[in-house]
């Protein structure tokens, strides 16, 4: 049972991580249509801020935070306007977008590759060693801290995106672009801010995960298909589907790993991700797909 | 004699970079009245609405509102100005309550007290939407998506609003009860713009008629008049089976 009970917390200590990293991609998709292949280099694009930040000046992964989001924010702005921006009218975007990004994703790790080496990096704040022990059961530090603060900061998203005023222009364009343009949102604008906002929460992912685990430029690959999984089974577009979805996927991957072995854990969201394609294309909140 | 609250003259206007729906569409829409464009299916109807606000680029002629000229300008923009535009797929939000929905009427309000007490008006004025605020605006009916649409206008205040076929697919009961809503807002001092394809009711509901067919304005004048027009009849009310021309 104690066994169970500790995959159980290592599971869920681990989703709020893959939560916040794949909310920004969520809310990137369902605003913009844009499938982001770019959004895990740029988590560890957010995880070179933090990495630097300790090494040159000792600072605190979580008081860098902000630092790594805010210029994370600044990137998104300046990619989507040079990038997305002029074809966003197009009818084929979204599967422009996959083109786009991914080669955005190649120009990014090759440029942090020669920037930095693909070495593998990790901050270690004391915290990211040390384990809180209650009974038999053993909670890693960092791991608590990192899913903490990512489900603060979706929980943050959440309240923004139901009671603010432009939490209602982003959810308004989501479901309905032309719509909002009626009730007078300027879609353009929400779009860019929505961009944003999701490839800050890549740099603020990036921070948590400079402590909980090694990465290196060439390590995004490997994020994909983690994030999609996420994305896909929670419902395109859907930051709530995505959140459950990390969840769910984590505690069964913290299960596959004990169980069957570490190595299978990531194949966890390997295979959900084709059996969720084949078996519930729209995910657990989407909209069912048009085939036609 | 006032000038017009909305102009439209001559304009050409299409979907992307296919060829032009609108011809040579021209309007002339008065302050505080109903009126009706009609034509058959295809004439463009649909396609002078959305030019009017800004979904589409006009590429040749002028739309005018209260002397600003509205060309080129964003949606958004245009909506601003006190124009409000309901579409045939009524342009909700599915995974919003009716009350977030309602609130989306007033985005551009700065006041939320001013706007939750419009909302809570207007949800009086129709109780069924009282009745579903908590709902999912995805769960309810056609009859009333089309009457949350239509409400939906009266938050901001709009001097026109434009319908897209209000009546498109609802049950001849409903019907009646749209076009209450249109008479209602018309008596509050909102000019309406219709596009009906059951050309008899908009028509009779409507002070004002227009016949638009194949992108050209073919006719104006008073709705009474229209639906007098012995060749009008014939050609689109129904009237009898010539070959469908232009007049």
């Amino acid at each position: 049972m104690t066994d169970i009970l500790q995959v159980l917390i290592l599971g869920i200590a681990l989703g709020g991580v893959y939560a916040l990293m794949g909310s920004g991609l969520s809310l990137v998709f369902g605003v913009m249509r844009i499938v982001n292949l770019a959004h895990p280099i740029l988590i560890i694009g957010g995880a070179y801020v933090a990495y630097w930040a300790f090494r040159l000046w000792g600072a605190d992964p979580l008081a860098t935070l902000p630092l790594a989001a805010l210029i994370l924010s600044a990137t998104g702005i300046l990619l989507y306007k040079l990038v997305f921006e002029k074809d966003a009218k197009s009818a084929k975007y979204s599967e422009m977008t996959v083109l786009l990004t991914f080669s955005v994703a190649m120009i990014a790790e090759g440029a942090l590759g020669s920037a930095f080496t693909n070495t593998q990096r990790v901050t270690s704040p004391d915290y990211a060693t040390d384990a809180i022990f209650i009974g038999d059961l053993f909670i890693p530090t960092g791991q608590v801290y990192a899913g903490a603060v990512s489900l603060a900061i979706i929980a943050a998203l959440a309240l923004f995106l139901k009671f603010s005023r432009f939490g209602y222009a982003i959810r308004a364009t989501t479901q309905n672009r032309e719509a909002a343009e009626l009730m007078g949102v300027n879609v353009n604008f929400v779009g860019v801010v929505s961009f944003a906002i999701g490839v800050g929460l890549a740099g603020a992912a990036g921070s948590l995960i400079s402590f909980v685990f090694s990465f290196f430029p060439g390590k995004h690959w490997e994020w994909i298909a983690v994030l999609m999984s996420l994305v896909v089974l929670g419902g395109m577009g859907s930051v709530l589907g995505t959140v459950v979805a990390a969840f769910a996927l984590s505690v069964i991957a913290a299960f596959v790993g004990a169980w069957i072995g570490s190595t299978w854990s990531t194949m966890t969201f390997f295979l959900a991700l084709f059996v969720i394609l084949l078996v519930r294309p729209q995910g657990l909140f989407g909209e069912r797909p048009e085939l036609a | 004699m006032t000038a017009p609250l909305l102009e439209i003259s001559g304009i050409e206007a299409g979907y992307g970079n296919g060829p032009s729906i609108l011809e040579d569409a021209g309007l002339t829409v008065e302050n505080e009245k109903i009126h009706c464009i009609i034509g058959p299916n295809g004439a463009g109807k649909s396609t002078l609405l959305k030019s009017i606000c800004g979904m589409l680029k006009i590429r040749k002629g002028e739309v005018v509102f209260k002397g600003k000229r509205l060309n080129g300008m964003r949606p958004d923009q245009i909506i601003a100005l006190g124009i409000a535009f309901v579409p045939q797929e009524r342009a909700l939000f599915p995974k919003m309550t009716v009350r977030e929905n309602l609130r989306m009427g007033g985005y551009r309000m700065r006041d939320k007290n001013e706007l939750e007490r419009r909302v809570g008006e207007v949800m009086e004025r129709f109780p069924i939407l009282g009745e579903r605020e908590k709902q999912h605006a995805g769960n309810l009916s056609g009859g009333q998506q089309q009457t949350l649409a239509m409400a939906r206008t009266l938050i901001s205040k709009p001097e026109i609003v434009m319908l897209d076929e209000p009546s498109l697919g609802l049950a001849p009961k409903i019907v009646s009860e749209m076009f209450s809503i249109v008479k209602m807002m018309a008596e509050g001092g909102i000019t309406v713009l219709l596009v009906e394809q059951n050309a008899r009711i908009g028509l009779q509901y409507a002070d004002r008629g227009a016949v638009l067919d194949l992108g050209r304005t073919i006719f104006e004048g008073p709705a009474a008049e229209i639906l007098e027009d012995p060749r009008i009849k014939r050609l689109y009310l129904g009237g009898g089976k010539a070959e469908r021309k232009p007049l």
